[in-house]
């Protein structure tokens, strides 16, 4: 279970308003695993104090924040909500304190700047500081002499003006210009401050990440909702919840960037047991039209992550039925995964780590969609015999003799296909590169880069083999086929080597989604081709490949064969058994 | 001459200048946007990878006959000299004593800038329009020059090829590359510099088929000035060039891990 930032409450002022419904900023509600952990987080961290006969809620300076206990598919970064904003006298010296917490178990998080520092100065407006919470709450620090204490929520929109316009005339706010340089919206002496998304395509929505909404309060609720019905707003009808603390009705409505935003009456006190929340921003179903390079090829170039598909078993589990999970399996899926595949890394190693990851797991069941049964079909006598002999060396690798006694990856010098390719706990990073008539495809993790002509090419020789294969593509309308021939072999992929035959599916789904489909022919080693299927999604704005220089910092060959050496020192000392 | 172009190029435009009633005729071929097409696979020729200095032949460890001499070559090193500090100079000595064991290219080691473009391998430049990469068979190698970025960023990180940015001035690509860990030698003959290590690339296409590749390299810890290396790429013309797998990694196991095989002398020492 992952936790969820639930509620914040601002204890402000009323505004005054045009229309009758004027609002307050009353609480942030922020999903997350552990809801008592995180008050003790927020109290020791950010000072903010429990409240009474409570234990889920903490009052941060003001503001009230709910936690709730729940699944979350991702940090509160990349959505509509992107932080929240707490003003402390000296930035620097409260980035030093958290700097010296560290990052252990449920540390804190630093984000630093480009340049490795913790705090930079905006001039004119303030110093800042970003962390992290460990379940993937973004928190900005500033120094606001004016204002000490929560300062801000920060809003991310593809088109600010509308969405100010929103909170000014439906919820009340008072829209204006924080120091002449943030557009936002007042609500007391809290601001909505709305930025523009920085991102290609539209904000993630908040239901199920962090930060799972915030909440105003309106003391005439049913006037509130009449004028957000009329104005052909999604809204769900408020309601005493389940376990209330109090009378106080609750509704929400779908806000602008997929924000979903409560309304609560003025005596809202949250409820005693969990609360799920089930409203989800609508999906934007229009069908997606690839764009084309100034050259007039399909574009598919950028900066793409497999991050969301990591976890995604080949094989459809047995006990699995239909075809895709809840999001609460998908986040569990998710973490057994980190943990199950890197033991003893933390979690701020693992990119995949819920909370930390800017996209949602995938719901998909298994990659393999060819046959419908989502398994491999049945294998001939060679495969089961390759087979078997892959899950022997994985799961009782005699000792090394030397170097070619160790897979391939462990040697840095393949994974191969389609291996290569698929999601894995850190280094998913996909960069596609293209010019005219060619497709660059680079993997971050070991930097095996695939240039792929796109139109006909004279095959290779048969006595040229190599590790990955002979790659030729074409367009299939908006689809990049690829077919590879020519494996030399030795990264056998559950069985299958020499004789492979992979063809390659790249197809843009979306503005920030490419659809990877691969098929596999191998008749020696199957009866009959199969099929799969990922996605990655776009990250231009942030993601970049490190360089994976694996082989040149490959201590780990050195520190197994030289501890298989001593334990065969050790044994032959001993007179056991190597 | 031989290392600079620019006389050549100039006699080009003077030539098209005279025949001013003939259509004007554009020896670089140019990308969608007008800038030079630099698409396709490309190779130095010549002997840098082995010295990038003025250098007459000179053998290796004899075991294997003349597959470890080194062939005479004329220097690309525009000043004739690279102007090392004492102690570097120094260093590039030992580096030379032991370059069967220490190159950075015996062990498959990336290659760095602007090794990577003069070894004796093609590689493949795509020229889109955001990036531009350039995709090397040796070692798995590539480097994604950014094309897109207003004021150059420093790297993340050091790393083997640095991080570059690009832009045009004229015809010319120039590329500012840095962030390098300064571990990868310059050539076979142990030259080197240091994660100081600063070079602005100069690709110049001189026709259809040829670029004029210049590097300035500038390092405060290993020279006592900037200095530049100048010469030519050529476009490999075979109908099918490209660039293949050399996944090198498992021929520097031995050199790298031999001393802890089974069975190996004073094994796991």
């Amino acid at each position: 279970m992952k936790p969820v930032l639930k509620t914040i409450c601002v204890a402000g002022l009323l505004m005054a308003s045009s229309i009758a419904s004027a609002a307050e900023l009353h609480y942030v509600r922020v999903m997350l695993s552990a809801p008592s952990a995180a008050v003790k987080w927020y109290g020791d961290h950010l000072g903010c104090e429990a409240v009474a006969d409570q234990p889920r809620v903490t009052d941060c300076h003001g503001m009230r924040i709910e936690f709730v206990a729940g699944v979350t598919v991702g940090g509160s970064q990349g959505t509509g909500v992107n932080r929240i904003g707490l003003s402390v006298p000296d930035v620097e010296e409260k980035m030093l304190a958290l700097e010296a917490v560290g990052v252990g178990g449920a540390g804190v998080r630093l984000q630093r700047f480009a340049d490795g520092s913790l705090v930079r100065e905006i001039p004119g407006l303030y110093n800042h500081g970003f962390i992290f919470d460990p379940w993937g709450t973004r928190i900005e620090f500033v120094d606001d002499p004016d204002h000490i204490g929560f300062h801000h929520v920060q809003l991310q929109s593809t088109d600010p003006e509308a969405a100010i316009r929103f909170y000014a005339d439906v919820l009340g706010g008072k829209a204006g210009v924080y120091r002449d340089t943030l557009a936002g919206v007042r609500f007391g002496d809290v601001w909505l401050f709305v930025e523009k998304y920085p991102e290609v395509g539209r904000p993630a929505a908040t239901d199920e990440r962090a930060i799972n909404h915030i909440a105003f309060a309106v003391e005439d609720i049913d006037t509130l909702v009449a004028d957000m019905t009329a104005r052909e707003l999604n809204v769900r009808e408020p309601a005493v919840p389940e376990h209330a603390r109090t009378d106080a009705r609750q509704g929400f409505v779908s806000g602008p960037d997929g924000v979903l935003i409560a309304l609560v009456e003025p005596n809202w006190q949250g409820t005693q047991e969990e609360q799920f929340v089930g409203l989800v921003a609508e999906e934007d179903t229009t069908p997606y039209e690839t764009p084309l390079t100034p050259w007039g090829e399909p574009d598919l170039q950028g900066m793409w992550s497999g991050n969301s598909s990591h976890g995604i078993p080949l094989e459809k589990p047995e006990e699995l039925e239909g075809d895709e999970l809840s999001a609460e399996q998908a986040a569990s899926r998710r973490e057994r995964g980190t943990l199950g595949s890197i033991w003893g890394y933390e979690r701020e190693w693992r990119d995949t780590t819920l909370g930390y990851v800017k996209t949602a797991p995938s719901r998909q069941v298994a990659m393999i969609i060819d046959p419908p049964s989502g398994r491999m079909p049945p294998m001939t006598e060679l495969g089961k015999e390759r087979y078997a002999k892959l899950q022997e060396l994985r799961y009782n690798r005699p000792l090394a003799g030397g170097p070619e006694d160790l897979s391939t990856w462990v040697r840095c010098i393949t994974q191969g296909l389609p291996s290569m390719m698929m999601p894995r706990v850190y280094n998913n990073g996909l960069q596609i590169s293209q010019s005219p008539g060619y497709v660059a495809i680079q993997k971050e993790m070991i930097h095996e880069t695939r240039v792929i002509p796109t139109t006909p090419k004279p095959p290779l020789g048969e006595n040229i083999k190599q590790w990955l294969g002979h790659s030729r593509g074409y367009w299939d309308g908006d689809t990049l086929v690829v077919e590879v021939q020519g494996f030399n072999g030795r990264a056998v992929f559950n069985g299958a080597g020499e004789n492979l035959k992979l063809t390659e599916r790249y197809r843009r789904v979306g503005e920030t989604r490419l659809e990877y489909q691969f098929t596999i022919e191998d008749d020696t080693v199957w009866t009959a081709p199969w099929t799969g299927m990922f996605h990655f999604d776009l990250d231009n704005g942030q993601y970049e490949l490190v360089e994976y220089a694996c082989h040149e910092g490959n201590y780990g060959m050195t520190n197994i064969l030289s501890a298989a050496r001593a334990k065969e020192r050790e044994g032959a000392q001993s007179g056991g058994e190597e | 001459m031989k290392k600079n172009p620019i006389s050549w190029l100039c006699l080009v435009l003077i030539a098209g200048g005279c025949a001013a009633t003939q259509p004007e005729v554009d020896p670089i071929p140019r990308a969608w946007d007008g800038n030079p097409n630099l698409n396709g696979v490309w190779q130095a020729m010549g002997t840098a990878n082995w010295n990038l200095e003025d250098h007459g032949s000179y053998g290796g460890p004899t075991e294997y006959g003349v597959f470890t001499a080194t062939p005479p070559g004329l220097g690309v090193v525009v000043e004739g000299e690279i102007p090392y500090q004492d102690w570097a100079l120094e260093q590039r000595a030992q580096n030379f004593a032991a370059r069967f064991a220490e190159d950075t290219e015996v062990k498959c080691f990336l290659p760095g800038i602007p090794r990577a473009n003069y070894m004796p391998y093609p590689f493949h430049i795509l020229q889109g329009d955001q990036k531009i990469m350039m995709v090397y068979g040796f070692a798995e190698a590539n480097r994604t020059i950014h094309m897109d970025k207003e004021t150059p960023e420093e790297a993340p990180i050091d790393s083997w090829m640095g991080r570059s940015h690009g832009r045009w001035e004229g015809d010319t690509l120039v590329v500012e590359a840095h962030g390098f860990n300064g571990q990868a030698w310059l050539d076979r003959a142990g030259n080197f510099a240091s994660d100081t290590l600063k070079v602005e690339e100069r690709f110049t296409p001189m026709g259809p088929d040829s670029i004029w590749y210049e590097a300035r390299m500038e390092d405060p810890n290993v020279y006592t000035a900037p200095w530049t290396i100048a010469l030519p790429l050529y476009r490999r013309l075979e109908p099918n060039a490209q660039v293949l797998e050399f996944k090198c990694v498992e021929y520097s196991e031995e050199l790298l891990y031999g001393h802890l095989r089974r069975g190996a002398e004073q094994g796991g020492q």
